[in-house]
């Protein structure tokens, strides 16, 4: 009995949580003049109001779950991982350079090495870091920040400079070949990417490997206790550093695929912070695969929603921000909610009660 | 004779469990009054709430007989009561005189007066007959030491009630000696005493009478002198107990570890200095030392979590010096580390995932080269459980919620059933339950009887003379002397604790 509302806790946590998030929007939204319930409702509809905005709301949903898994995967291992945006912008510059000049290719090969060429990038952008942390036992956050200026700033002297397109009214890479794109699943009404596919199958693959392999479980030793899987004879900076490297490629193949299924091409700033949303994503999920599917669809729609919530309802868009922001807040402070849920729920009565 | 606490039916409950249940409790004036039971018996509990940390859900509380109310430990230093905890609350960087009168300094309308407070422990010392150097600073001073400035920080704030929480848990034979002679002399000049202990010895040593706990319930008060260890430790478990495990005459066959000339630096300090002895196979070799002589370093370095700067460490015949702690472990080495939360345990894993720990790349564990054998895993955990007792009795309880005495247990029937050759165990009862205690014991007693080895590092000596068959003793990083263990006494044991023996050698 007790043992099923222990497990409960993982899932009514994050629930709370962003329950407890939209209701202090509704504070906002309130202040502002409307209806919270107006607003959320075209929010809603926005987002899943009818095909065409569903598969919006996928699509957006495909690189935020990427980010997320790269984010988990660095979790698992027990590093706090913030360097993700960095490295998607990296991986997207990738895989732009190979879909564009990488020519006479036929398009199955021209894809996977355009997505492997993101992910090696992205992998690439992680080494100093990671390095850094091994070897001397740098503060990662620190580098981490320090990397994902030097990512942004980087990529926009590789636009404007190198790689520019004269001729142009966006500063942006030449765009890909048309056998480095992306193939569609779904057309009508909508173009729905094949991305959705490959966050599946990755998904799969991060949950087998967690929670089935001698590896996973090192991995995750290496995170509840580095003290302890050190004692018991596990590599832990080895460990780490195949977290930190896997989440580099996982965050390039996030900006891989919304270059190759999105937009063709990279421009200036054509990330929105989706790195940034893995963030709370993979810590609302405690890092469970299945779970960060989920919370990266929410985020998804909700960036969709949000312009519809804007345009309708007359409230800005950025409430999402402030959505997000508070999602963070209360992440942090995550032990005071499971607290109080434990509490709420030892207030009523027990059949049997859990005595000890 | 006059009653100094009376505490009347204190329940005390908590969201899952009930701590005290419906406890009385007495202490006579001027008497030693022993607090004895397991861990989790409620001791601590019961302590708090007299101390005024917290506030009993029933009962009442009467100090030389007026009921007292206390909602704060401030409350209860009003009403004549001091406590010295377990783990010191001193002040490392200020010295002995700052640290006693902190909180209620001697001032002046601006300043703090430092020479008053100087003055003031000196009369204190003389009042008391203690020793104590008031302008030293406490990181400087021995833990027996710091013990006495606990006490008078007590007595300065005017107790005429002291509770010494585990007092003796880390000092060496002689200073627990001092204590006793301490522990007199306050007796004599009127102050009433309670002890929490779950040793025997400074039960039968130190003390009048004996309150015995089981559960959070009272299993009854007897005086000292009309009982003896064994009654005493009956009542607190419930039923016979018999520490020691049974050791059989073993032949001892060949070394099993050999640790030649071995010196390890950290930092600045020198932590080991040129040790060398050996291990035999059905041998218990015990490790003597107050805390932080070197027994800490000694054990990570032949499991391989640190490597000697110079010397080498062979296990039989091979030189493990250089090896990786997975190699080691591999090779049949089971280490059960000092700190078990830190260095053990993966506290947010179950029960079963902990049980394979450092061992789930052996072949029993898993399917192939890449994936666990799940159903091996649970199998295991559920023989383990069964063996050593494990509550609560599921593969997948997660250890955290573990007690401390069964999250050891879970590392000691990890370690001691993946080794073959040598079983290190550093501080392997440690806070850990006499049924939990007796469990450990027996389990390295059968292991040596087996034929393996035992290297058994304990800071309790009494743990170290009761299993080893030899004895060496470390102070500050070097091993003085190796002992016969059935010819080794408390007091040659005592004085190589302390670091003597060398002036009489050189």
């Amino acid at each position: 009995m007790k043992n099923s509302k222990d497990s409960l806790v993982p899932i009514l946590t994050p629930v709370c949580i962003i329950l407890t998030a939209m209701l202090l929007a509704s504070g906002l939204i309130l202040a502002i003049g409307v209806n919270p319930l107006t607003a959320y409702g075209q929010m809603l509809k926005g987002a899943l109001g009818s095909l065409n905005n569903l598969i919006n709301s996928l699509n957006k949903a495909v690189p935020i779950c990427f980010a997320a898994f790269a984010v988990a995967v660095s979790t698992w291992a027990g590093i706090f991982n913030i360097g993700v945006e960095g490295q998607l912008v990296f991986g997207a510059f990738g895989s732009a350079i190979a879909g564009a000049y990488l020519e006479g290719l036929p398009p199955t090969l021209h894809v996977t090495l355009s997505l492997l060429a993101g992910m090696l990038f992205g992998m690439l952008f992680a080494l100093l870091p990671t390095v850094l942390y091994v070897a001397r036992d740098l503060n990662l956050l620190v580098v981490f920040i320090l990397m994902n200026s030097i990512a942004k700033l980087l990529i926009t002297f590789f636009i404007v400079g190198p790689f520019a397109v004269p001729g142009q009214m966006y500063a942006a890479t030449k765009e890909i070949q048309k056998s480095a794109r992306l193939p569609y699943l779904v057309t009508n009404p909508n173009k729905l990417t094949a991305g959705i596919l490959i966050v599946i199958v990755v998904g799969l693959l991060l949950w087998f490997y967690v929670g089935k392999t001698t590896s996973g479980y090192r991995l995750r030793a290496c995170g509840e206790n580095a003290e302890a899987a050190r004692y018991a004879g596990i590599r832990v900076k080895r460990y780490q550093a195949g977290a930190l490297l896997a989440g580099g490629a996982l965050a390039g193949l996030a900006g891989g695929i919304e270059v190759l299924g999105t937009y063709h091409r990279l421009f200036d700033g054509f990330s929105p912070g989706y790195g940034f949303d893995g963030i709370p994503i993979a810590m609302l999920a405690s890092g469970n695969p299945f779970g960060i599917m989920v919370g990266s669809f929410l985020f998804g729609a909700l960036r969709v929603g949000s312009t519809t919530m804007q345009s309708k309802a007359g409230v800005s868009s950025e409430i999402v921000t402030f959505i997000q922001g508070v999602l963070v807040t209360l992440i942090a402070a995550q032990y005071i909610i499971q607290f109080t849920i434990k509490k709420l729920a030892e207030h009523k009565p027990e059949k049997g009660g859990a005595k000890q | 004779m006059e009653t100094a606490v009376n505490m009347k039916g204190i329940t005390m409950r908590f969201p899952a469990v009930v701590a005290n249940d419906n406890v009385d409790f007495e202490v006579k004036r001027g008497e030693v009054h022993a607090l004895v039971g397991e861990n989790g018996a409620g001791k601590s509990t019961l302590m708090n709430i007299l101390y005024g940390l917290y506030v009993p859900t029933e009962g009442t509380i009467e100090i030389w007989g007026k009921p007292r109310h206390f909602s704060s430990a401030i409350d209860a230093i009003h009403a004549g009561i001091g406590m010295v905890h377990q783990h010191f609350m001193l002040i490392p960087q200020l010295t002995v005189a700052d640290n006693i009168v902190l909180g209620e300094e001697p001032r002046s309308k601006m300043s703090y007066l430092r020479g008053q407070a100087v003055e003031i422990v000196e009369q204190l010392c003389l009042e008391y007959e203690m020793t104590l150097k008031p302008k030293e600073i406490v990181s400087k001073i021995s833990l027996g030491m710091q013990q006495r400035v606990e006490i008078m920080k007590a007595l300065y704030r005017k107790a005429d009630i002291i509770i010494l929480d585990e007092p003796t848990a880390v000092l060496t034979p002689q200073e627990i000696d001092e204590l006793g002679r301490m522990l007199k002399k306050l007796k004599t000049m009127g102050k009433t005493i309670i002890i929490i202990t779950h040793k025997m010895q400074e039960v039968i040593d130190f003390s009048d009478r004996v309150t015995v706990l089981r559960r959070g319930k009272i299993v009854g008060t007897v005086n000292t002198e009309e009982t003896t260890a064994a009654e005493i430790t009956q009542m607190m478990v419930g039923r016979n107990v018999s520490l020691g495990g049974h050791k059989e005459p073993v032949e001892t066959t060949g070394a099993a570890l050999e640790v030649q000339h071995v010196s390890y630096h950290d930092g600045r300090v020198k932590k080991l200095k040129d040790i060398s002895f050996l291990i035999r196979r059905g041998e218990i070799f015990g490790i003597a030392g107050i805390d932080n002589s070197g027994q800490k370093e000694l054990s990570e370095a032949i499991a391989g979590v640190i490597h000697p700067d110079e010397g080498c460490i062979l296990l039989g015949e091979q030189d493990i010096t250089k090896k990786h702690t997975e190699a080691i472990k591999h090779m049949g080495v089971g280490f059960v580390p000092e700190d078990r939360q830190k260095s053990g345990l993966a506290l947010g894993m179950s029960i079963s995932e902990n049980l394979i720990l450092g061992y789930e790349g052996t072949d029993r564990f898993r399917k192939n080269r890449i994936l666990i054998d799940k159903n091996e895993v649970l199998k295991a955990a559920r023989e383990k459980i069964e063996r050593f007792d494990i509550r609560p009795p599921q593969v997948g309880a997660i250890v955290k919620t573990l007690s401390g005495g069964n999250q050891q247990k879970v590392i000691v029937a990890r370690e001691i059933s993946h080794s073959d050759s040598l079983i290190i165990a550093n501080q392997p009862s440690r806070g850990v339950d006499i049924g939990a205690i007796e469990l450990i014991h027996k389990t390295l007693v059968d292991a040596r009887n087996s034929g393996k080895a035992v290297l058994l590092i304990s800071l309790e000596l009494d743990e170290v003379m009761m299993l080893s068959d030899r004895i060496g003793v470390m102070y500050d990083g070097r091993l003085m002397d190796v002992l016969d263990a059935s010819k080794a006494t408390r007091e040659q044991i005592g004085l190589l604790m302390a670091g003597g023996m060398i002036h009489e050698e050189q």
